[in-house]
């Protein structure tokens, strides 16, 4: 009995039937997704429709939302599903050689997909001409940051991050004697200088008394970005360093000093060391003769791995990418005056997924239209005889 | 008789060509000035290298949506209209060249709605500049989406008096004597701030760069007078061009044309090769082969009709051979541009719709030649002439060979991926253009006939085979172009979700197809649905306005494209009508 419920399911999961209302309903869902980018921005549409299981909807007279449709991450599931199914049941003849290849094709294009989804990361990194740095930034996650200046030489660097901020209470920091507590969090907020007569704010050092902080909702708007910001209380050998505001929006720089040793304290966007560091030696941004249209932007790097005994130059440019140690590297953006270069860095182990799906799918297609060619050019030629 | 039935069909199309050669050849001299000769001179502007007569045939598309207009009982072609403006710009203010449609504006500028279209010349307009002004620079606050009709059309126009404005003091100020009064007072008190205003003005620059400075640094007239006053020396093209405004200015054409050899001279000795990559784009500009083709099409799809009803086989003949013309014309004026630009065929949209027509008609061709049914011609003159008339219509908008964008700047990528994606486009259109064939086919011709029938689906089914294959291969390509350049496959952008609608269609057709979901008529009504997804594809993201593909937003456009999906959605209709609205017909209500 249930074998034969498996074996219905698996010819339901598997069957061609399915896949026509899988494709229609990935359709449906690339239409919606696409001008959904009108009100919601890229980002805000494509996690609605395309990395969700389901789309939500908000009616007016329910509390909570209802799944009104599958999300494309339903959707590909499933025809990932009767993707296989049906290439393992493609009859391993030489005649069906192309359909093999299309279809692992597509498997493999499908995995890449999955493996974006869940596993890139997307940062960027912003040097100004002449500068040395060595770290990647978030685009939107924060950090609290408690940097140690006492030695001029160097800067010892402790980073609370955004998540770990939102649960508030009590982090103790470790290496150091402090820790630090979170009073109130803001995944995104507005800040105004405090007009006389409001409500005094819970800041007792730094510029955080003059400032007035307002909570916002979450933005997923492409090119705005969430502000976030929090009061904490540096903690350490018993005593109170007094309630500081935190927030990315804030530029002046704010510390405290115990027991002879100074700290730092900012929000920032969150940082990744890395073992390599880039200097920017030129910026390029060319235009054609006589207009401002934009011909090319370059950027020209000094690359310093310690590790690996390397310093060499690299030149980045439109669509010539520098892929080092698992990042790569893209020409994104530039600014003040061009004299600073933004450096889109992106990590994602699948990025040759893809390369090797259109290949597999290319190949496969041309087999098959070779193996169709053939067989009605002998069969033309059957009827002639005939 | 039989004589004509002979050599009708390939006669016929040896004539297209002999008018298309005709077309190429030189015009001959305006009120015996040599206007041809100097619209052939290189000028820089946009970023590029181009003859005057390009220039005056964009701006003249721009400013009156055609390339010539009638004053004072006779046609006056770009090449003397630009001539006016650089060099009589009292008399260039009197000719009628602006159009303006909507009926705001006409009523903003004290007009009425007196026919279709409405030409008016700077000095009409004259009293009313400064509101036109006023009324545009407060839409030009505003998004182009957000805009109203009329905000549109008011800016639209006020752009375009701008234009002339520009190419009016290009050369010399309006409110001067002229480049001789100019060269004369180098280094009198004002002078500066007159080379600073033409300076601004200047819409291209024609003095070609001097041994002394950069390969790319033309200079325009203003730059070359400002170095001229600082103690420099003077541009050699000045002196011959100031001798050229004022006989042109005199009506003294044996100076004029005397004047301008000085000038090729000079040109010749500072940029030798300017001139010449000029001279084969004027040829290429007056030859206009795409409207060339687009009329031989029409004048194929024509015959074809006329074959039904008389002399098929003789008139089937002539139209496959019309088509082959138009087809010949269509790819010499492609690989002309592929030539000219130094780049692969598909830059911009406009190009688009050139290469999507060019794919359609090959693609026809070949399929007339393995079935000799009529259909392939039909359909591919029809598709040929369409996307030829849109392309037509993109092309009123300015430059059609304008400078790429940084990122667009990679010749392998455009020859790749947007090629492959475009030939993509081509074979779903023209598996649509069968599938509206067949419908029409099914209501006229009474007689059942299977044989056509499945002759026409089996073209339609191997029509969209290709075109999956190519717009697969494109999507795809274009994901690793997009990894390349922004750092991500595949991004959910509407121009990649257009092009995966169209993948997605067609692989649903031939799914539905393998499972006996759909026969002939099922294949037939979605090949018409994929015009509809073709288009919005193709246009319709455009119009969304956000993304890394949107170039433009195009207002006009929507209007068109609402109407051919109403028009596709009626012709699906049509075809999926049940068999009782067809078969009976010969016998009308019996």
């Amino acid at each position: 009995m249930i074998k034969t419920y498996a074996l219905q399911t698996w010819k339901f999961l598997k069957s061609l039937q399915l896949t026509i209302v899988l494709l229609a309903l990935l359709m449906a869902l690339v239409v919606m997704c696409t001008l959904a980018q009108v009100d919601l921005g890229t980002v805000g549409a494509v996690n609605a429709y395309m990395r969700s299981f389901f789309v939500w909807h908000q009616f007016s007279f329910l509390t909570f939302p209802v799944p009104t449709f599958p999300g494309a991450a339903l959707v590909g599931l499933f025809l990932t599903i009767n993707l296989v199914g049906k290439t393992l049941e493609i009859k391993r003849t030489w005649s069906k050689a192309g359909m093999w290849l299309v279809h692992s094709g597509l498997v493999i294009l499908f995995a890449g997909e999955f493996v974006a989804g869940m596993m890139q990361v997307d940062t960027n990194m912003t040097i100004e001409v002449g500068q040395t740095v060595n770290y990647v930034q978030s685009y939107k996650n924060a950090e609290l940051a408690l940097i140690d200046v006492t030695d001029p030489t160097w800067d010892e660097i402790y980073s609370v991050p955004d998540s770990l901020l939102a649960k508030g209470g009590t982090i103790a920091i470790p290496g150091t004697p402090l820790s630090v507590k979170v009073k109130q969090y803001f995944p995104n907020a507005e800040l105004s200088n405090l007009q006389p007569g409001a409500p005094a704010s819970q800041a007792t050092a730094g510029v955080g008394p003059s400032v007035a902080v307002v909570e916002k909702p979450l933005t997923s708007v492409d090119n705005e970005m969430n502000q976030v910001s929090a009061f904490v209380e540096p903690l350490a050998g018993g005593r109170s360093y007094g309630t500081w505001l935190a927030s990315v929006a804030l530029g002046a720089p704010q510390s405290f000093t115990h027991e002879g040793r100074t700290y730092v304290l900012s929000m920032r966007l969150r940082r990744q060391y890395l073992p390599y560091a880039f200097t920017l030696k030129q910026f390029r941004h060319d235009v054609y003769p006589g207009t401002d249209i934009p011909k090319n932007f370059s950027s020209l790097v000094q690359v310093m791995n310690p590790s690996r005994n390397e310093s060499r130059e690299v030149l980045i440019y439109m669509n010539q990418p520098l892929r080092y140690e698992g990042k790569t590297f893209y020409q994104a953006s530039f600014g003040k005056n061009d004299t600073l270069s933004v450096l889109s860095v992106v990590e994602n182990p699948g990025w040759l997924l893809p390369y090797v799906s259109c290949v597999l799918v290319s190949l496969g297609l041309l087999v098959h239209f070779a193996i169709v060619l053939r067989r009605s050019l002998k069969r033309r030629q059957d009827q002639k005889e005939a | 008789m039989k004589l004509l039935e002979k050599y009708l069909p390939w006669g016929s199309a040896i004539l297209a060509l002999l008018i298309a050669l005709f077309m190429a050849l030189p015009t001959g001299k305006a009120r015996g000035f040599d206007v041809g000769g100097f619209a052939n001179l290189p000028i820089l502007e946009g970023g590029r290298v181009k003859p005057l007569d390009s220039l005056a045939r964009n701006s003249l598309l721009v400013i009156h949506s055609r390339q010539g207009f009638r004053f004072e009982g006779r046609t006056i072609g770009p090449d003397e209209w630009i001539l006016d403006v650089l060099f009589r710009p009292a008399v260039a203010d009197q000719q009628p060249i602006f159009v303006i449609d909507d009926t705001e504006v006409l009523g903003l500028i004290g007009a009425q709605q007196k026919q279709a279209r409405n030409y008016f010349s700077l000095a009409d307009m004259a009293p009313h500049l400064e509101e036109i002004e006023k009324q545009a620079s407060l839409a030009q606050g505003k998004k182009p989406q957000a805009r109203s009709r009329f905000e549109s059309a008011i800016v639209n126009l006020f752009d375009r008096i701008y234009l002339y404005y520009k190419l009016r003091n290009t050369l010399q100020l309006t409110e001067t004597p002229g480049l001789a009064w100019e060269i004369q007072s180098l280094g009198t008190p004002e002078a500066t701030t007159r080379h600073q205003a033409l300076m601004e003005r200047a819409h291209f620059r024609m003095l070609p760069p001097t041994a002394a400075m950069g390969p790319d640094s033309w200079q325009s007239v203003g730059q070359a007078l400002a170095a001229g006053n600082t103690g420099g020396p003077l541009h050699p093209g000045l002196i011959p061009l100031a001798k050229l405004s004022a006989a042109y200015g005199a009506g003294n054409a044996e100076a004029f044309n005397k004047t301008l050899g000085e000038l090729d001279v000079v040109v010749n000795q500072l940029k030798p090769e300017a001139l010449g990559h000029a001279t084969k784009e004027t040829v290429f500009n007056r030859a206009q082969p795409f409207f060339i083709g687009l009329s031989i099409y029409f004048v194929a799809f024509l015959a074809l009709c006329f074959s039904w009803i008389y002399k098929p086989e003789t008139l089937r003949k002539t139209a496959y051979a019309l088509l082959s013309a138009g087809a010949i014309v269509h790819t010499l004026g492609l690989a002309a541009r592929i030539i000219l630009q130094g780049r692969p065929p598909v830059t911009n949209l406009y190009s688009s719709a050139v290469f999507v027509g060019w794919g359609a008609v090959i693609l026809g061709l070949i399929t007339e030649r393995m079935y000799r049914k009529g259909f392939g011609t039909a359909v591919a003159a029809a598709a040929g002439f369409a996307s030829l008339l849109v392309a037509q219509n993109l092309g009123t908008e300015g430059d059609t060979m304008e400078m790429m964008r940084a990122v667009l700047d990679s010749n392998f990528w455009l020859a790749t991926h947007v090629v492959t994606i475009t030939i993509g486009y081509s074979g779903t259109f023209l598996a649509g253009a069968i599938a509206i064939a067949y419908a029409l086919r099914k209501h006229i011709v009474a007689v059942v006939d299977p044989e056509t029938d499945k002759a026409l689906t089996d073209m339609t089914y191997g029509i969209i085979c290709f075109a999956l294959f190519f717009s697969f291969i494109g999507t795809v390509l274009g994901g690793i172009w997009a990894d390349q350049s922004w750092g991500r496959f595949w991004g959910w952008d509407p121009k990649e979700n257009g092009a995966l609608l169209i993948v997605l269609w067609n692989a649903i057709i031939l799914h539905a197809r393998m499972v006996g979901l759909i026969r002939e008529r099922g294949i037939m009504v979605m090949a018409i649905f994929g015009n509809i997804i073709t288009a919005c594809s193709w246009f319709g993201v455009n119009m969304l306005g956000v993304g890394l593909h949107s170039y433009g937003f195009m207002d006009q456009a929507f209007y068109a494209l609402t109407g051919f999906i109403a028009s596709q959605v009626v012709l699906m209709g049509i075809c999926y009508a049940p068999a009782k609205f067809w078969q009976e017909k010969p016998h009308g209500k019996a």
